[in-house]
């Protein structure tokens, strides 16, 4: 079944000046499971691209369905709540709270759910024992290695069960070790929890790990090559 | 957890918060104290008044304050005060004989309202012993004693035991005299009692005049804090025809003087909230800025707007919920401090006794201000936070995000 399904996705800049395409006519689908790259230079689109698909930013043309909802009519106040029960992100610089704890930064999102108190501390510590940093959870971002800061924004963004989890370039900050550790645990969640990864990145390491990889190039897919 | 989010908010950057947080206690107590030493003037101005020389509630022949005209009598008014003493929340009455005339020593003269006085009543009602600087309460000399005030005294260059001669016109129209001896001199904040008030026992008075026991004024003094309405509605059922006036009818200018100084509470409380509002605006949008691309992440991942504006909100409260109670009790232990010892005011008691205020300071604030001023900070902080709650939603997550 298909989770995402993109149709002639166009993302023009500047449409009244001097026009820049950003995403020039993209089809695609990814299905349920997959574990997806989307790969290509710098300014290519593929941070555009994520956007479109996570409902951050409006596609100039063409439409998005996530789970079989069209989020391109939605107004913004419901696609927050669609994002919030349906996407997990993960961002190139954590992004997490830094007065909160670890513990307290997965169980923030599940809390806006409106999930009760018990399940969302099981959760919690079920996510932080799977991506090996349970011993942290009443520690606070700024006393974690950045590795173990991005383990928790994936544990974050897994927290609610979404539909698929985007990542906008997760590794980028991050040293050999702690990028092989965090791929080894996301692929790993991609087969426990069946969790749908979609990724933008140009590095290496995560290309090997991907199902699935997309390359963009002037805002147009060149290659679509599943493994 | 948004409560527990913003708690933690509001201490990320401690000086900052310290900073709004003392600007705050400043203004709280800045405004307490303002307003304590404004109403200590006004409190103390208006309790002599009332407690030295108008009393709460007097009675006059309705015909008598026209023209005070020394034939208006309060009938039956010795009785009257007798009785009225009984009254539950009286304090004290007492009666006086009114006369305009004038007062002359050997050096000079001047116009006086002569009071015939019931001198033991007197003292309950107005305390006026307490208020002598000189000489005694009418001790010491059996012949025509007589008080004034320090300012005629000098006026007059008169001192204790110096001769004075009262002039006024009596019953039937005729100018009379009566020679008198100063035996007590007294000062007060009130202008009447300092230059226009000559004191004499009332049967002294009443022979001169040949008026007998009648009397022309009822003084009624309450007990503390009692409405004077109570009071003035059981006289006019009881007896009929007298003209009865609270101190707010016979010296408007201190009703008008008690309705000022609490305008003057929220004029100075206006502009200390406009200082607060600026501070508090240009802080919490310094801390929304500097949290911009975390903010973009909340609603990137689902928090909607209607949370971000109430977690910037509840943040602005916070600081103002720990501020306004240090204010308060800062303001109100200055206050205790100075209300019990007073401020000495006497390098400008000349200045401040023209305008009859007294020179020792004693400021007053009632419970009901601490109560308003909490309100007002708790209003203000949430005003102050608008604008920057307001920039915080309409933010775009996709930029925010990306900002360095």
């Amino acid at each position: 079944m298909s989770i995402i399904k993109a149709e002639n996705i166009t993302k023009t800049y500047n449409e009244s000046t001097i026009p820049v395409h950003a995403i020039n006519g993209i089809n695609l689908q990814i299905e349920e499971g997959e574990f997806t790259a989307i790969v290509g230079p710098s300014g290519c689109g593929k941070t555009t691209f994520l956007n479109i698909l996570g409902g951050l930013d409006k596609a100039t043309k063409g439409s998005v369905e996530v789970a079989g909802v069209n989020i391109g009519e939605m107004p913004d106040s419901k696609l927050i709540d669609f994002r919030l029960k349906n996407i997990g992100f993960v961002f190139q610089a954590y992004n997490l709270i830094p007065v909160l704890t670890n513990k307290e930064n997965i169980e923030f999102i599940m809390l806006l759910q409106k999930k009760d108190k018990k399940e969302r501390e099981t959760r919690a510590m079920e996510l932080l024992e799977q991506m090996g940093i349970a011993d942290k959870a009443n520690l606070r971002p700024s006393e974690l290695s950045g590795g173990q800061q991005q383990r928790v924004a994936v544990a974050r963004a897994l927290a609610s069960k979404p539909a698929f989890i985007l990542a906008d370039e997760p590794t980028a900050n991050l040293d050999s070790k702690s990028t092989a550790t965090l791929l080894d645990i996301m692929a790993k969640m991609n087969q426990e929890e069946k969790a749908t990864f979609v990724f933008s990145t140009h590095d290496q390491r995560v290309i090997d790990k991907a199902k699935r990889v997309i390359t963009l190039e002037d805002g147009v897919v060149i290659s679509d090559v599943t493994r | 957890m948004l409560l527990k989010l913003s708690w933690k908010n509001v201490w990320r950057s401690k000086a900052r918060s310290f900073v709004v947080i003392g600007s705050i206690i400043l203004g709280v107590w800045a405004l307490l104290i303002g307003t304590g030493f404004m109403n200590g003037f006004g409190v103390s101005y208006m309790a002599d008044v009332i407690n030295h020389d108008v009393s709460n509630i007097q009675v006059h022949n309705k015909e008598f304050k026209k023209d005070f005209d020394i034939n208006y009598f309060v009938s039956n008014g010795t009785e009257k005060a007798a009785k009225v003493r009984t009254w539950p929340h009286v304090k004290a009455t007492t009666t006086r004989i009114i006369i305009n005339g004038m007062i002359s020593s050997p050096k000079k003269g001047a116009a006086v309202q002569i009071r015939g006085i019931d001198i033991a009543n007197e003292q309950k009602v107005t305390q006026l012993d307490s208020l002598l600087i000189e000489g005694s309460y009418f001790k010491g000399l059996k012949r025509h004693p007589i008080i004034i005030g320090s300012k005629l005294a000098k006026t007059l260059h008169v001192k204790l035991r110096s001769k004075v001669v009262l002039t006024f016109t009596n019953d039937e129209g005729l100018i009379t005299a009566g020679a008198f001896r100063i035996v007590g001199i007294v000062k007060s904040s009130s202008v009447k009692i300092n230059e226009l008030y000559a004191f004499v026992k009332q049967k002294d008075l009443a022979k001169i005049t040949s008026i007998g026991h009648q009397v022309h004024e009822l003084a009624i003094l309450l007990e503390p804090h009692v409405n004077e309405a109570a009071t003035v509605a059981k006289y006019n059922q009881t007896y009929k025809g007298d003209m009865v006036e609270t101190w707010k009818e016979i010296a408007p200018e201190l009703a008008l003087m008690q309705q000022m100084y609490n305008q003057m509470l929220y004029i100075l409380m206006l502009i200390i909230m406009t200082a607060l509002v600026f501070g508090i605006v240009n802080t919490m949008l310094m801390a929304v800025l500097e949290r911009y691309r975390e903010l973009g992440m909340l609603m990137a991942v689902g928090m909607g707007k209607a949370n971000v504006y109430a977690m910037i909100l509840i943040e602005t409260i916070y600081l103002g919920l720990v501020g306004a109670p240090l204010g308060l009790l800062a303001g109100w232990l200055t206050l205790s401090y100075y209300s019990k010892v007073g401020v000495d005011l006497t390098e400008y008691s000349e200045g401040l006794e023209s305008f009859g205020y007294s020179s020792i300071l004693y400021p007053y604030l009632e419970n009901n201000v601490y109560l308003i001023v909490t309100f007002s900070v708790v209003v203000t902080a949430i005003i102050g936070a608008l604008y920057p709650a307001w920039k915080a939603v309409k933010l775009n997550p996709v930029e925010a995000l990306h900002k360095i």
